[in-house]
């Protein structure tokens, strides 16, 4: 199996009062147990203005898994962005240089994760690290 | 203005044939700028126990302005790898999407739109003119795969 950990650290130190330090770690296990999620995939996309994109056909990784799904908007211009979406959901904003990771449900056929840049076209980086696809016959 | 940052590292050393290693940092700022956010729920944990669908962030409790550069940030603080928190975005009492599970141990960090719905319960919606799907208020909810109490922690970053 493979050992994956996503590790988050948060901080600030002009946000509160305090000083704000969170790490989390998390090691990327199969749903419901303690085997590694072993396969990846992981690109770098122009997304066009405009048009919603899928980046995860729901019914391809399979649903109820604990899939992750990592997105980041490579653009420079802070005032660019793309909007994610789940199915025809707007989860959120990605501005440029920012980055998201979720767990992915795909919980019906219809629940594909997709992006839509909006104003110009903007470079993403994406991965989907899962515990196997299915891919479309030819 | 204050300046946050989240960085986040994934790795592996044997998940492909060569080793993984993402790293990024990102500043949290307000949309559309590059001034920081200046507000925050600050971390708050919460006991859950009980399988119901229930809203852990209801956007009419918080300031947050819709479709703005909101981060969303979730963990389930458990160790059980085979109990998860079901966690989606809308009202507990309608039909909420689903993004995933967190099972024990997991975080998500996400931008949230946070969108309340408009007269016709249909905010941004294709009705609209926009080209959204929103029928209910954008709450972010939770639900449990069983009754056993968990402790989940989340924070939310603002303007």
């Amino acid at each position: 199996m493979a050992t994956t950990t996503a590790t988050l650290t948060l901080t600030s130190t002009d946000l509160l009062t305090d000083s704000l330090s969170l790490s989390a770690t998390s090691t990327l296990y199969k749903a419901g147990t303690t085997t590694g999620l072993d396969s990846i995939q992981y690109e770098k996309l122009e997304v066009a203005a405009g048009t919603q994109y899928d980046m995860v056909d729901a019914t391809s990784g399979g649903a109820n898994k604990a899939n992750k799904v990592y997105v980041a908007n490579k653009h420079t211009d802070a005032t660019k962005y793309v909007e994610i979406y789940i199915a025809a959901l707007q989860i959120g904003r990605l501005y440029a240089g920012d980055w998201m990771l979720i767990p992915l449900e795909a919980a019906a056929a219809t629940q594909d994760v997709s992006v839509k840049a909006i104003t110009s076209a903007q470079v993403i980086e994406f991965a989907l690290i899962h515990e196997g696809k299915t891919l479309a016959a030819s | 203005m204050a300046t946050t940052t989240a960085q986040i590292t994934l790795t592996s050393t044997d998940i492909a044939d060569n080793a993984l290693s993402i790293s990024n940092t990102m500043t949290l700022t307000t949309a559309g700028t590059e001034t920081g956010i200046t507000e925050t729920t600050g971390l708050a944990r919460k006991k859950i126990a009980s399988a119901t669908e229930v809203d852990l962030i209801t956007i009419a409790n918080t300031d947050v302005t819709a479709l703005k550069s909101a981060k969303v940030y979730i963990k389930n603080t458990s160790t059980a790898t085979d109990k998860y928190a079901l966690i989606g975005v809308g009202q507990a009492t309608g039909t909420p999407i689903y993004i995933g599970r967190l099972y024990g141990g997991d975080w998500m960090l996400f931008p949230w739109s946070a969108i309340l719905t408009d007269g016709d319960g249909q905010a941004a919606s294709i009705a609209d003119g926009g080209t959204s799907a929103h029928a209910a208020n954008d709450d972010i909810t939770i639900k449990m795969n069983d009754s056993t109490e968990t402790v989940i922690e989340y924070m939310v970053f603002f303007e």
